[in-house]
């Protein structure tokens, strides 16, 4: 099939509100990526950086939520050019939501770095912010390439975020059985953990969308799923 | 409990009111329409879309012989109304196109008055016994057509001193007038105003309680939103004929998404 449009105008208004896309989902990348790496090095310059970056995020979801209306206004797309459309919407508020996660773990670091450190705690949550990004890249990839089975991958690995997150969770529960001076960072900890396995979730919910916009229906929801932290009681 | 999906949205199968089956037309030596089979269902608006010169109009009047005027056109093939064969030798075209009526892409009111226009199918058929009788169909036909009350107070005066949209709406109102079952509508919006389209669009889903609507348009957005069903003509081909739903946001064949999406002409 020919990829331009007639109308070379429209073939340039979606490049654009796909480009504020990618160049948001490189911000939301850099975010997680900082705000871990700034807990496990109490790095409070860099905490606060991640902090005043989620505006430029935020202002950047405006934006697209702005171009994209105005292409439906303009254009009233079908098929694929819709599904983009409607995919590049759902795909800007997942990522606006990931920012926030990150500030608030950036937000976060700036109390834990008054408390001494909780067993190797900010190491696990560094591991799993690792690789929720690395979900977050593949997902953004797999938008660019248009490629499902790559969007159908970063869906399965939200199991081992999952699992980190399941680990982490009683662990922590552990460290706070031990000494109740353990709380407080403990529970900010457990909030970071929580934060980066719904950044998961939402990660998820974009590959699902490029599926969505590749083969024109969601996936199947065949997914076990791996957050059992809801029936876990003291043991 | 009932499962509370969304099943209202599915279409359901109506009747079939019009089938074709293999349906070849010939213009002299031009093959304008290869081959087609559709069938056409009751109380649903089918739309056909496609580029200029695909063979959708072609086929349009096929289904009440408008053809049949064109002493080159040639056609081949099966197509049946409620079952029954509409080119067999007994079928007279007359009363065919009094039950598949037609609205053409130019307004073409006869040289009468705007009643006159109106009243004109009723009459040959002898739809009426009175004059109160005839008067309400014409006003029913006016009021469905969105011309009444521009219309009321000039009944007597000739329906060619109407404006361009005025027209092809007093062409709907001939058209509803003999109560069509199957209403076929070549482009009967490309000379109107917005208003007088939605208010055209607002017929068609009128129409729909009772009738078969089959619409020729070029406007996507238009067929996107008065259809259940659309198909997609291509070069003479049916490319894909499919729910209205499925062809807008997720169509089978490629060439259907680039027509659609604009990216073919």
């Amino acid at each position: 099939m020919n990829n331009a449009h007639i109308a070379s105008a429209f073939d340039r208004d979606l490049e654009r509100v796909q480009a504020m896309l990618m160049k948001m989902g490189g911000l939301v990348e850099t975010a997680i990526l900082d705000g871990a790496k700034s807990l496990e090095a109490r790095d409070l310059e860099l905490a606060d950086s991640v902090r005043k970056g989620d505006r430029a995020i935020d202002a950047l979801e405006e934006q697209v939520n702005a171009e994209a209306t105005r292409v439906i206004a303009l254009r009233a797309p079908t098929a694929r050019d819709l599904r983009t459309v409607m995919t590049v919407i759902k795909i800007s508020a997942n990522l606006e939501r990931c920012g926030d996660y990150a500030k608030n773990m950036a937000k976060r670091t700036t109390v834990l770095a008054e408390t001494p450190p909780v067993g190797s705690a900010s190491v696990s949550i560094r591991k799993m912010a690792r690789e929720v990004q690395l979900m977050l890249k593949d997902a953004l990839d797999a938008y660019v390439q248009r490629d499902a089975a790559l969007a159908a991958d970063v869906i399965q690995r939200d199991e081992d975020v999952d699992q980190l997150y399941n680990a982490l969770f009683r662990e922590l529960l552990t460290f706070m059985m031990e000494d109740p001076r353990n709380i407080t960072p403990c529970m900010h900890l457990h909030f970071i953990a929580k934060n980066i396995e719904r950044m998961g979730d939402h990660v998820t919910n974009m590959a699902e969308q490029v599926v969505y916009l590749v083969t024109g229906a969601l996936p199947d929801e065949s997914r076990q799923k791996q957050d059992v932290t809801a029936y876990v009681s003291e043991e | 409990m009932n499962d509370m999906r969304l099943i209202d949205r599915k279409t359901t199968m109506n009747e079939i009111k019009i089938a074709a089956e293999g349906v070849d037309v010939f213009y002299g030596e031009s093959h304008a329409l290869k081959d087609v089979s559709v069938d056409i269902e009751e109380r649903t608006v089918t739309a056909f879309i496609g580029p200029s010169g695909c063979g959708k109009s072609t086929f349009l009047r096929c289904l009440n012989r408008m053809n049949d005027t064109i002493p080159t056109a040639r056609v081949t093939g099966r197509i049946t109304l409620d079952g029954e064969d509409i080119y067999a030798p007994s079928v007279d075209p007359v009363q065919l196109r009094a039950k598949v009526g037609m609205v053409f892409q130019k307004p073409n009111p006869f040289p009468k008055s705007i009643y006159d226009n109106v009243a004109y199918g009723p009459r040959i058929h002898g739809l009426s016994r009175n004059k109160a009788e005839l008067d309400e169909i014409v006003e029913n036909s006016l009021r469905r057509a969105a011309l009444w009350d521009e219309a009321k107070d000039r009944l007597a005066e000739p329906g060619t001193g109407l404006s361009g949209g005025q027209q092809q709406r007093l062409c709907i109102a001939r058209a509803v007038a003999t109560a069509p079952e199957v209403l076929l509508m070549d482009e009967p919006c490309s000379a109107l105003d917005p208003i007088a389209t939605a208010q055209v669009e607002e017929l068609i889903d009128e129409l729909r309680q009772n009738f078969s609507v089959v619409i020729v348009t070029h406007s996507m957005q238009q067929a996107a939103r008065v259809s259940q069903k659309t198909a997609f003509f291509h070069l003479g081909h049916l490319v894909e004929y499919d729910d209205t739903d499925t062809i807008f946001q997720n169509p089978r064949d490629t060439r259907t998404e680039s027509y659609i999406t604009g990216r073919i002409g």
